[in-house]
């Protein structure tokens, strides 16, 4: 049982905010993942919560209790490192064994207790090895292992995969989600990898500045971003965002760009001021259609094909800084030439308008269904 | 001539210069143990004699045990203190403090790397004190002995060598301290560990070879100390270096031999001890140079 609550919580290193008067509750067994780019305060707010870090005021509370004043090995907690901070000088076994010994189990419960965690992590083979021997995802599960076996109520996870190349992280994803839907223990994790918490979270939680942007569901937050800076964090390739401004047309609100124009519907711009503002639209709602001169958005030479294999990626300029990046399901347009030009169509319940200082304008993506 | 070829001349010459490098360094060492083997007719001989013949042990006999022939003209060597007084001496000053220095030294850097205990300035100036030549400071320090009563006698020198070896035993350490990761102390930590539990069961073993070094560093700084010794010792205290210092004086005649034997024995338990703890060695003197 864990139920974490970060309330008001604040730290500064010197004139550095790290984090900025957060609150978040974590329900208990919950997964839930800390995202953000690098220095957005996700690990600090981890290490606030491990206790190795002093939070500058506010409280952090473990089933209601305030654990403020506790030392991180009174807080019932697990924690994997990055750097997995194994001890180098002590074989996997006694590794795993460790946070035993300092509980003082005793050692044929030891024992056992070893044997079973090595079974379940699939570590039995390396258990006499030193870490030195060990590859960096066997690393990994034997920190994994030594967090287990103590049976916290909690698993404190930053960034753990992000030393591993792409297959083993996949891997150990799996394997992470497998011990949480097993163990049904609260999971905190924090990675920069949007997709890592794409995959594993019950909730996510996206940082910037060491402010929470947004809250949610990973469903919710792709598909419902708060912000042109959620937009855009997550999905690959990321959303296309287009800034420009809305104008009344004949009384009906249009979307203009020096790039492009394009009439909206009315409920698309919900509240939204007429003014500056970004729109944003995911690839995959991109329709491209190779008949030119039928009705689409836009008319554009594609200026790169990325055939994926499942999908197709068309990158089109459209004088911005980033490409337009339209997804095509299968290969049937892998083979168009650069240079050539093809319609592109906008889903229109699928655009979403960003404000200037980024927050989105519209309350739903237009014409969300439910 | 080819690339082959050119390359093998410069090896040639490479090792021709470090072989007569390693003749010039290593031949006074030479001299000296060869020296202590000879009997006394051979010491000033010309031309030299370089393998004694026949080798004795007399000279090491006499220095070490007590003189029975006296060398002509020199019968006043060895009523002075005997070697085996200044022996022991040393062995007690110089590991004494040593171990004192490291032990103390480690805790302050252990404080300053993970607490920071000391700010790099007053780290620095902790390292400029060991820049003040001791020659310097023996005169006012005789002086504060002398007021002390600590004059001549082992506390105080011992106090000494402890005091001038912990800026080195501090940095040192710390150097090594610094090389262990804070986030596997705080696994350790997390997972139940104590702060002195953490620090006794992960970062000692870590540092282990790297304490072991700078043991070595020091005790070497310690064991050869001369000016301090000759300074603040009397007849009461003398340490070895200041026993050999001795054989220097002209009214002993110029007892090579003796001197060599003496000169050997001072330099031998180091050697053996590095010998003993050459993989520390290794390992700590060059800690933090690969990543693990």
């Amino acid at each position: 049982m864990a139920r974490i609550e970060l309330v008001n919580l604040r730290k500064t290193y010197g004139s550095v905010l790290a984090v900025r008067d957060l609150n978040c509750v974590i329900e208990d067994g919950e997964f839930v993942v800390f995202v953000g780019p690098s220095g957005c305060g996700k690990t600090t707010t981890l290490r606030l919560i491990a206790g190795f870090e002093e939070p500058d005021r506010g409280e952090i509370r473990i089933d209601g209790r305030v654990v403020n004043d506790l030392e991180p090995r009174d807080r019932g907690l697990g924690m994997v490192f990055q750097s997995h901070a194994l001890f180098p000088h002590k074989t996997v076994a006694q590794n795993i064994e460790f946070g035993l010994r300092m509980k003082k189990v005793p050692r044929d419960e030891r024992a056992r207790r070893v044997r079973e965690v090595a079974e379940m992590v699939r570590l039995t083979p390396l258990l006499n090895k030193l870490p030195g021997a060990c590859s960096g995802g066997e690393s990994q599960r034997v920190a994994l292992a030594r967090t287990l076996v103590t049976n916290p109520s909690t698993f404190l996870l930053d960034e753990p995969l992000s030393s591993l190349d792409a297959k083993l992280r996949r891997e150990l994803r799996a394997e992470c989600d497998r011990l949480h839907q097993e163990l049904k223990k609260t999971f905190i994790f924090v990675t920069h990898d949007q997709e890592e918490a794409m995959t594993l979270a019950d909730r996510i939680v996206v940082m910037r500045d060491g402010d929470i942007e947004q809250v949610g569901s990973p469903m919710e937050i792709y598909a419902e971003p708060v912000s042109d800076f959620v937009a855009d964090f997550f999905g690959s390739p990321s959303m296309n965002l287009v800034s420009g401004e809305i104008v009344a047309d004949n009384g009906a609100p249009r979307f203009r760009s020096p790039h492009f124009s394009l009439a909206l519907p009315p409920e698309a711009v919900g509240e939204a001021p007429t003014g500056s503002v970004t729109l944003g639209i995911r690839p995959e709602h991109v329709r491209v259609q190779r008949e030119v001169g039928a009705a689409a958005d836009l008319t554009l030479p594609v200026r790169l094909v990325e055939p994926l294999g499942k999908d197709t990626l068309l990158y089109f300029d459209i004088g911005a800084e980033r490409p337009f990046i339209a997804v095509t399901e299968g290969l049937a347009l892998a083979e168009l030439d650069a240079g050539e030009r093809v319609g592109l169509t906008l889903t229109r319940d699928r655009l979403v308008l960003f404000a200037a200082d980024g927050k989105r304008v519209t309350r739903h993506p237009v014409g969300a269904r439910q | 001539m080819t690339k082959t070829r050119r390359r093998r001349v410069a090896a040639a010459g490479r090792y021709a210069f470090l072989t007569l490098w390693a003749v010039i360094v290593v031949f006074p060492l030479y001299w000296i143990v060869s020296t202590s083997f000879k009997p006394s007719d051979q010491w000033f001989s010309w031309p030299p004699v370089y393998f004694p013949s026949p080798p004795t042990l007399d000279n090491y006999r006499d220095v070490w045990i007590g003189a029975t022939s006296v060398a002509e003209g020199g019968q006043t060597a060895l009523s002075l203190q005997t070697p085996f007084l200044a022996l022991r001496n040393s062995l007690i000053l110089a590991f004494g403090a040593t171990a004192l220095a490291v032990l103390y030294g480690s805790v302050i850097a252990y404080g300053v790397s993970r607490y920071r205990l000391l700010s790099e300035t007053r780290m620095f100036q902790l390292l400029m004190l060991r820049m003040v030549p001791p020659i310097v400071i023996v005169a006012p320090l005789s002086l504060y002995f002398s007021y002390l009563g600590l004059l001549d006698s082992m506390f105080g020198l011992g106090v000494m060598y402890f005091l001038t070896s912990l800026p080195y035993a501090v940095w040192m350490t710390k150097s090594f301290i610094d090389e262990v990761p804070r986030e596997v102390e705080q696994a350790a930590e997390i997972l139940g560990a104590s702060r002195w539990r953490t620090v006794f069961e992960v970062v000692l073993p870590l540092i282990r070879s790297g304490l072991v070094a700078t043991f070595m560093f020091i005790l070497i700084l310690n064991w050869s100390e001369y000016l301090l010794s000759l300074i603040l010792s009397k007849t009461n205290i003398v340490t070895l270096p200041v026993e050999l210092s001795k054989f220097e004086g002209s009214t002993e005649g110029r007892l090579f031999g003796r001197q060599a034997a003496l000169s050997v024995g001072i330099t031998f338990p180091l050697i053996i001890i590095g010998l003993f703890i050459r993989k520390h060695l290794a390992r700590g003197f060059s800690f933090g140079m690969v990543r693990r």
